[in-house]
């Protein structure tokens, strides 16, 4: 069959018509009804993704989820509030792992099994996040007790300067747990969407998203076991919204957010979805 | 009779010329000699046919003509490559003053817009040079439109995206006879049917380059179009998915010959990681000198010149493997030097072959 000119551009223009029919339908279907969850986040949550607007080339907005995992594994400077990066937490143990889909089996192989686990590729799962609940509340109870630790050992030897370090960047740490780093924690992982909300209801303070767990094999007093790294969120970057903008952008225009928690602040309501995505519905600035 | 497309009026073109410089030569030799009538014939036949193809195609009738047209290709490609990414930056350079249902119509007018504008150009353009840029920017503003409503309206990604863009692009390649097109086509097959078979073992899709050989089912499709899909009226279509199709099988066998670790095989009894990229490093000796015996009989020089490049390519890393610490320089290209004088005469030795059984038959 020859494609005439207007066999062409009516063919060409279905396509086009048809995709953005199916993507726009699909926001719909998404915004559509009763969101699965509905959060009010804040200027910890929510932050400038790395190197947005260095260059001056974009004009859109977008703001990055700020995620965290409690990762008992990463000594006592975990979870510095910046932990986009993902974990490995104690919940994702060998049993979720292999309700997951991974084969946690092979670690009974040897070396070879071990080696297997070990090189395996992420897997799409689903992603518990608590906003402030008792994994940010054990956080923030580590870093008291790391800051109390410190100063104990400041105190017990005075003419030392390193301890005297070491005490202060803990209070640090402990104002910044405070004042400054996330409140979100990945809590939970699974495959069964309606298995999660049922275990979690909350939908003011738990969010189901699409993420990605990769294994891991973690050796712990003498007993090697599989464990998950939780690597990404499929959407790690939330656009801000044209109406919203102007609310938003003197607050992320002011000066790097202190310690002590001073600058500016704002309270967001995150939206996510029927097909699990997220959206920015309104912005409060408090500060 | 069929209207002839561009590249086959180009052809003929050629064709034409070959056979009346070779006509003069066999006229001068005295071996043959058209009466006055038959030569009048001829002519006039070729003159009209010419006369008709310059009027709608814009072919080159001379040598000269060949060159320019050459860098006029060049030209268009750059050109065309340079349009697309204006096209980005000029959208992310503005896209955040406006609101989302403008956003969403900036973007489905542009992307309608340039298809309109790919085809009216088309209708006007006998060369095909602006009709190949016009349809790269329709192109990339289909890829920007979609990929932008994923970032306005936070869509998950998804593999599912590289299928419309394929058929676009496969479209244009196929109405407009651009070839460009078509790679960009047959790019976006190779990574939703890699994506495809990576996530068949539950991988995420994004991770599906991890493991080499998910190409290696989209190479062999591939290599099985244009045998099962005659492109006899487009040129260059048919080498252009063999190029693709080994660049899809020898490429990962290439990674995999360095990096056993990335396979599906590591980690199994039986595969260490030095067997894995010992095997492929020999696959990839035998699929690359299948390659250019299947193109030499076939008469597919696209096929054996990417076969030889592989070819050699596997050769000189693995004499760098071996020689390249223990051999002073001076006798490690000597090494080189004399493998490639070694290739040479077996692929003189092969053409020979292939010429006499051309001869021989029927």
């Amino acid at each position: 069959m020859k494609l005439t000119p207007w066999k062409t551009l009516a063919a060409g223009a279905l396509l086009i018509l048809l995709a953005n029919a199916v993507a726009l339908t699909g926001v719909y279907l998404n915004r559509s009804g009763e969101a699965d969850s509905r959060l009010t986040l804040s200027q910890r949550e929510l932050t400038m993704p790395w190197g947005w607007g260095m260059t001056g080339e974009n004009s859109g907005m977008a703001l990055a989820l700020n995620w965290r995992v409690a990762d008992a594994s990463a000594g006592e400077y975990y979870g510095g509030g910046f932990g986009r990066g993902g974990g490995t937490p104690d919940w994702l143990d060998t049993e979720r792992m292999a309700a997951l889909g991974f084969d946690t089996a092979e670690l009974s192989a040897g070396t070879a099994g071990r080696r297997r686990i070990e090189r395996a590729l992420p897997r799409e799962v689903l992603l518990v996040l608590e906003l402030a609940g008792p994994a940010w509340q054990q956080a923030q109870e580590r870093a008291r007790q790391n800051a109390a630790r410190h100063e104990a050992a400041r105190l017990a030897n005075a003419d030392s300067k390193e301890f005297a370090e070491k005490a202060k960047r803990a209070q640090e740490q402990l104002q910044r747990e405070e004042n400054l780093n996330s409140r979100l924690f990945a809590i939970d992982a699974g495959l069964d969407r309606a298995a999660l909300r049922a275990k979690y209801p909350g939908r003011s303070r738990y969010l189901i998203l699409k993420g990605t767990v990769r294994p891991r094999v973690a050796t712990y007093e003498k007993k090697t076991r599989v464990t998950g790294y939780v690597s990404a969120l499929a959407v790690a970057q939330i656009n801000v919204p044209h109406a919203l903008r102007p609310l938003l952008e003197p607050v992320l225009r002011t000066p790097r957010r202190m310690a002590d928690g001073s600058g500016a602040h704002f309270e967001a309501v995150l939206a996510v979805g029927q097909r699990l995505e997220p959206w920015l519905e309104s912005v409060l600035v408090t500060r | 009779m069929e209207t002839p497309i561009r590249s086959e009026a180009q052809r003929r073109a050629d064709e034409i010329a070959i056979f009346q410089a070779e006509l003069a030569r066999l006229e001068a030799e005295g071996v043959l000699r058209l009466d006055p009538a038959q030569q009048q014939a001829v002519r006039e036949h070729h003159a009209a046919l010419l006369a008709g193809f310059a009027g709608r195609f814009d072919i080159d009738r001379d040598a000269q003509a060949r060159q320019l047209s050459l860098g006029m290709r060049v030209a268009s490609f750059l050109g065309a490559l340079a349009l697309a990414a204006s096209v980005f930056f000029l959208f992310y350079q503005f896209w955040g003053h406006f609101d989302e249902t403008a956003q969403v119509a900036i973007l489905l007018g542009a992307a309608l817009g340039s298809m309109a504008l790919t085809v009216w150009i088309q209708t006007r353009d006998a060369s095909g040079y602006f009709t190949k840029l016009a349809a790269l920017v329709a192109f990339a503003c289909f890829v920007l439109n979609l990929s932008m409503l994923g970032q306005i309206f936070n869509i998950t990604p998804t593999d599912r995206a590289l299928l419309p863009w394929a058929a676009l692009a496969f479209l244009l390649a196929y109405a407009c006879d651009l070839r460009l097109l078509l790679a960009a086509g047959i790019c976006c097959v190779i990574a939703f049917v890699a994506a495809r078979v990576g996530t068949w073992s539950g991988v995420y899709w994004l991770h599906t380059g991890e493991r080499p050989e998910n190409f290696f089912p989209v190479a062999a499709l591939l290599f099985a179009v244009p045998a099962l899909v005659a492109h006899r009226r487009l040129s260059g279509f048919a080498p252009i998915y063999r190029i693709f199709g080994l660049l899809c099988l020898l490429l990962p066998m290439l990674v995999l010959g360095h990096w056993g670790w990335g396979s599906y095989l590591a980690g199994y009894e039986g595969f260490e990681t030095r067997t894995i990229e010992g095997g492929y490093e020999l696959a990839g000796f035998v699929a690359s000198a299948l390659a250019i015996w299947v193109g030499a009989r076939r008469q597919w020089s696209d096929t054996v010149n990417t076969g030889i490049t592989f070819f050699v390519i596997f050769l000189y890393t693995k004499f760098f493997d071996w020689w390249w610490d223990v051999m002073p320089k001076y006798l490690f290209f000597l090494v080189l030097g004399l493998a490639a004088i070694l290739i040479l005469l077996v692929l003189k030795r092969l053409r020979r072959l292939g010429r006499n059984a051309g001869e021989g038959a029927p």
